[in-house]
């Protein structure tokens, strides 16, 4: 692995969680872990987009936790479409508050990826030039608290989801899939990005590295474990700087940037 | 047994290698997965993993004595692939006479490096104690499958999974027999188990090993905190880039990390009195 290698994690949270005290939750700290690890820039969301009905009120927090770091955090937006004014809360989100994705939690929000309302939002999200992220879970359910959530995202959910919006580019963090290909070897959803810290890298097949994209799950997760399976799996050069970096860049308009 | 443990910088204390035939642990035909296995070799060389302890666990609700035997001959085919496989010697304690006299075949004239035990019994079932006493006897660990599962599914699944709380109990019943407490990230609320064991002082028999999929942020330091540094095992259970990196993270000194990679295991490995 090419030490200089630029790196851009895409699964990164701030706030607090309410079931486990989970370290350097705050932008400083998080990003000091994060640099620390060589990586360049993350993609945050706020956690306690999770549990605020209002949930927009957490991307006012984000939006002002990231303001000093703007050349470190891409931030996320998280709204639940089943909650009055998402539509105006989207538009801020895109708008004036300058973050760059949305967040779906259908199980956290009361609401299924099936519902007409996912679908309107995800167009909403598309016609703006926002990526779309759906977390698979967001600790491992084997260990829930018992307030907190029981099923992780399906697959099969997710892909319907996808066939429902296919103008849409989702972001699934947190899962160990294996992305579909086609009959001639190409990604069967063009649209469909993993976040590959739990995906097996080893004898990956090149159709796929375009839509994997390195994340790390901080601050509930330790970062070797992701560096790792990018460093470690066999990937060459090219392959580990579209994963690390470049295809995130791409999804979030930085590609451009110095 | 194989020297390969005396040198070792790291020890993947707790992994597996899986049946040609049979998919999944639900049964063994005895053929090793050879392709696989040598992936699990080349994977742990990537990692400087020296050497990797392996069993074949059947999961079922109680597998027969022909089952276990068939399972641990996937095992000694590994053995006899690499001498960097260490074999662990898969038990059903519910059969006590087979389980000891499979102990003889595997451990004793097999070379084997010590037991492994999945979710047919708790820990601290009183239908252990055979197989306990005769670890104890000739020195080997017993690894078990463990987890505090707050899933429903799992729950269901695994009804007799032991918890941190068994396995103390365990440690205290047998004190002799080296007992070691399987994934403390592969089975659910390890905060739970760590808050268990700490009251586990009186138990330098009782063993965790730090495998499983959770890498969740100070796992390791955590497990180090509740058990000190001297009881905890460096493991993977197949997840080699999980297993290494949460280590990796872990704020131990060079010595400890030392200890917990490989250190640990050699000095349990030492007590086997099977010349």
């Amino acid at each position: 692995m090419n030490q200089d290698a630029r790196l851009f994690d895409v699964n990164a949270a701030l706030g607090h969680w309410p079931f486990r005290r989970v370290p350097d939750t705050t932008a400083e700290a998080l990003r000091a872990r994060l640099a620390a690890r060589g990586i360049r820039r993350a993609a945050v969301v706020n956690t306690q987009g999770l549990f605020y009905k209002n949930c927009h009120d957490a991307n006012l927090e984000l939006a002002d936790w990231i303001a000093p770091h703007r050349d470190f955090f891409v931030g996320v937006a998280t709204l639940n479409p089943g909650y009055a004014a998402w539509d105006r809360d989207l538009d801020a989100c895109a708008g004036a508050l300058g973050l760059r994705a949305l967040r779906l939690a259908p199980p956290y929000h009361d609401y299924a990826l099936a519902d007409p309302c996912a679908r309107e939002i995800a167009a909403a999200a598309s016609a703006l030039g926002l990526p779309m992220f759906l977390p698979h879970r967001i600790v491992d359910v084997r260990q829930r608290h018992w307030l907190d959530i029981e099923q992780a995202l399906q697959r099969d959910d997710a892909l319907r989801f996808l066939e429902a919006v296919p103008e849409a580019r989702v972001i699934v963090t947190g899962a160990g899939w294996r992305l579909p290909l086609d009959e001639r070897g190409r990604p069967r959803y063009p649209n469909l990005y993993l976040e590959c810290s739990r995906a097996r890298l080893t004898g990956l097949h090149a159709g796929l590295i375009g839509q994997l994209l390195f994340g790390t799950g901080a601050p509930f997760k330790e970062v070797s474990p992701a560096l790792l399976n990018l460093q470690t799996t066999g990937l060459d050069r090219a392959a580990q700087q579209a994963i690390g970096w470049s295809n995130a860049a791409r999804l979030f308009g930085l590609d451009k940037e110095t | 047994m194989s020297p390969h443990w005396r040198t070792a910088a790291r020890i993947d204390a707790h992994n597996h290698v899986h049946d040609a035939q049979a998919a999944g642990f639900r049964d063994a035909t005895g053929r090793l997965d050879r392709e696989h296995a040598h992936q699990v070799l080349a994977r742990a060389q990537a990692l400087d993993i020296d050497a990797v302890c392996v069993s074949h666990p059947l999961t079922g609700d109680c597998p027969d004595p022909d089952q276990v035997r068939r399972a641990n001959d996937v095992v000694f085919a590994a053995m006899d692939l690499s001498d960097r496989f260490l074999g662990f010697c898969y038990l059903n304690p519910g059969y006590a006479r087979e389980s000891v006299a499979e102990i003889d075949r595997c451990v004793v004239q097999g070379g084997m490096a010590g037991i492994k035990l999945y979710h047919q019994y708790r820990v601290c079932d009183p239908a252990l104690a055979p197989v306990m006493a005769h670890a104890a006897e000739l020195g080997v660990p017993v690894l078990v499958h463990a987890g505090k599962l707050r899933n429903t599914r799992g729950r269901s699944a695994q009804p007799r999974i032991s918890d941190a709380g068994h396995f103390v109990r365990a440690a205290r019943q047998w004190p002799d027999t080296i007992l070691i407490q399987g994934h403390i990230g592969g089975g659910g609320d390890w905060e739970w188990n760590l808050r268990a064991l700490e009251a586990s002082t009186d138990c330098p028999n009782l063993y965790i090993d730090t495998s499983g999929s959770v890498v969740d942020t100070g796992i390791v330091d955590r497990t180090v905190a509740a058990l000190g540094p001297e009881r905890v095992l460096f493991a993977t259970d197949g997840g080699f880039e999980t297993g290494v990196g949460k280590v990796l993270d872990a704020h131990l000194s060079p010595a400890e990390r030392a200890r917990v990679f490989a250190g640990n295991l050699q000095r349990i490995f030492s007590r086997r009195r099977i010349p």
